[in-house]
């Protein structure tokens, strides 16, 4: 097991993260937090998107998400995967709307 | 019963006269020998080495190389009855229909044949090869007891299968001159111990091989007057015996486009190309690990690219394995955490492996064999490997390794992580199948071959290569199976061409 992976896949799974914010960490509020809501970890995200190469700045990245992920972040991701639209993060193979989403955690 | 006859004991001068002399003993020679047992030639195997490992027989093998970092030249195959087969791994795949296709990506590919054409050998090599019955291509439906498959939906890679070469009650694969010996003693062919050919003499026309120049190490020498003459040294030998044969073909036999030993090939398999997560972290145990499917073979499953998908990207061939479970960092912890949450799955069992693969290398003619001034205990020279690996050959690996881990994402199965960019990056973990492929290849065009379709030298009526030398094009599948394959339709080809 990927240790980390299993305490957030519990939570996840239990519905915890929608309901309480027992485990959530607080962050100052940005413009940005209709896309970032979408994140369950947040923080996790940021890591990633910390690897997320390329300069585009936090208002680009929102604006392409806003436009990406009209029907959520899931069917975003699922329907980049089945399309190609993939990128590399630190080696990893991303869908592009979680790539993105990661480097607007990491940069907002 | 035909007992072996070892060469050291022959008085010097001796003289052989059969119908056919095969040369070399290892899986070509053996089970060429066999095919043609039952026939009324007088066949005679010459093998260089005993029934078992004897240093100074193999030191005949060392040469150098340089280039690409590779196998040390008398480290990569055995001489002695059974060949390299005497330290294989027993790993089988048929080649796939695509390998023998000329692909317009790929300079110098393609077979003058088809996958087609071999279909009716196969049975019988897995046979030899002893790996079971034949289900390479239906092993998804028989493999469900044992565990899901993984699903990786619609896309350009599949989950293929290798069998296994297994022994009768061992785990060892099938080594040819033991699991055989019997067999060919039974049979009417000759077979010849410690017998080193050192030369093979055209007729001054250079359209027949008149003789075989042979010797000990003991000191004794001895001549074959075959009428026909299979060439079966391995990927490295049949070069050397043919370009060391220059006193009538000055540029050695068969050389005369300068193609002799140019094409080496071999299947890299460099190790940890990728980390693999796999979501649920249910992985069946035939992804990384060998397994026996009841009384059936031994199998492992393997990621292969389609043909669609190599013809629509431009891909060579790959076959991914899954190897030993790796622990993540914290940004790829980061990356499944995120992923996994984004595409609502859950990865609280995820487990990473490690992946690596087999490759199928691009052709070139500049990765080549050729003689040095240095000689073996009998006076041959001794061979050099210039090697060489393209930039295409990794960066058209890496798109086949996209495709797996889009569809793994696409799937919601997991995820994958592409470990190296860098050409370094993939040379620190490379290694090779020590698969001797390509440098006599086969084309029907005498200027782009050395031997025709049917193995023949061209332009030489009774001299024939069998092995993995006469593969225009490689695959990436491991060579014997196929090239038994090859071997029993060139017997085929030979009962017509000896009558
Ligand atoms: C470590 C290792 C692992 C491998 N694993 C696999 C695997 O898992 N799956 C797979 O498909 N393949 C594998 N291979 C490759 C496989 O061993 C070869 O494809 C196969 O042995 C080639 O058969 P061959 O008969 O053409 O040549 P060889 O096996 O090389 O046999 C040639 C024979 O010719 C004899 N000979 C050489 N010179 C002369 C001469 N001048 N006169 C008389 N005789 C001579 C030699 O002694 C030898 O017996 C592996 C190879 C190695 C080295």
């Amino acid at each position: 097991m990927i240790a980390g992976v299993a305490a957030v896949g519990a939570a996840a799974a239990a519905g915890l993260y929608r309901f309480t914010d027992l485990f959530r960490r607080h962050y100052a509020p940005t413009p940005y937090d209709d896309l970032l809501g979408q994140l369950v970890d947040r923080e996790q995200a940021a890591r990633l998107g910390a690897k997320v190469a390329g300069g585009a700045n936090a208002g680009a990245l929102a604006a392409r998400l806003r436009a990406a992920l009209t029907g959520g972040l899931t069917a975003a991701a699922i329907a980049d995967a089945g399309a190609g639209r993939v990128q590399d993060v630190d080696g990893w193979l991303l869908p592009d709307s979680v790539a993105l989403l990661s480097a607007l955690a990491a940069r907002a | 019963m035909t007992a072996p006859i070892d060469a050291r004991t022959l008085p010097s001068g001796t003289v052989l006269t059969p119908d056919l002399a095969i040369i070399g003993g290892g899986p070509a020679g053996i089970s060429l020998a066999l095919a043609l047992a039952n026939t009324k030639l007088n066949i005679l195997l010459l093998e260089s080495g005993g029934e078992n490992f004897d240093p100074a027989n193999q030191k005949m093998y060392a040469g150098d190389a340089d280039g690409v970092h590779y196998t040390a030249l008398d480290a990569g195959r055995l001489r002695f009855l059974g060949g390299s087969t005497n330290h294989w791994g027993g790993w089988c795949r048929p080649l796939d229909a695509i390998d023998f296709e000329k692909r317009d990506w790929i300079p110098h590919s393609g077979w003058p044949m088809s996958r087609k054409s071999l279909e009716g050998y196969y049975q019988h090599a897995q046979k030899l090869v002893e790996a079971g019955p034949w289900i390479y291509d239906k092993a998804d439906a028989i493999i469900a007891a044992k565990g899901e498959l993984l699903p990786l939906g619609d896309g350009g890679i599949y989950t293929s299968w290798f069998q296994f070469s297994k022994t009768r009650d061992s785990d060892l694969p099938t080594y040819f001159g033991h699991r055989y010996e019997d067999d060919l003693k039974r049979s009417r062919v000759k077979v010849l111990l410690n017998a080193n050919v050192t030369g093979i003499r055209l007729a001054p026309d250079a359209k027949r091989v008149e003789r075989l120049d042979g010797a000990t190490l003991n000191g004794k020498s001895f001549t074959v007057k075959p009428r026909f003459t299979v060439l079966a040294c391995g990927g490295m030998e049949n070069v050397r015996l043919l370009l060391a044969s220059n006193d009538v073909m000055t540029a050695g036999i068969g050389n005369q486009n300068d193609l002799v030993g140019r094409f080496f090939g071999d299947n890299p398999t460099p190790r940890d190309v990728g980390t693999m997560v796999v979501f649920s972290g249910a992985l069946a145990p035939y992804y990384n690990n060998t397994m026996q499917m009841g009384d059936g073979p031994v199998m492992r499953a393997t990621f292969s690219p389609t043909g669609d998908f190599c013809r629509a990207k431009k891909v060579a061939g790959s076959l991914t394995t899954v190897e030993q479970p790796v622990e993540l960092d914290e940004t790829g912890k980061a990356a499944v955490i995120t992923t996994a949450l984004a595409l609502g799955v859950d990865a609280s069992s995820a487990k990473a492996y490690s992946i690596g693969c087999g490759m199928e290398l691009l052709p070139d003619p500049d990765r080549r064999l050729t003689l040095t001034g240095e000689k073996d205990a009998l006076g041959l020279p001794r061979l050099k490997l210039h090697m060489t690996m393209a930039e295409a050959d990794f960066t058209l690996y890496r798109k086949t390794l996209q495709e797996l881990g889009r569809q793994l994402l696409a799937s919601k199965t997991g995820m994958l992580r592409l470990n190296f960019d860098k050409r370094e990056e993939w040379s620190k973990t490379m290694d090779w199948g020590n698969h001797h492929l390509g440098t006599t290849r086969m084309h029907a065009d005498p200027g782009q071959g050395v031997v025709d379709a049917n193995q023949m030298v061209h332009g030489i009526g009774n001299l024939y290569v069998a092995g993995s030398s006469v593969f225009p094009t490689y695959g990436s599948s491991n060579p014997t199976l196929n090239l038994l394959a090859l071997t029993l339709r060139l017997a085929d080809h030979l009962k017509k061409a000896t009558a």
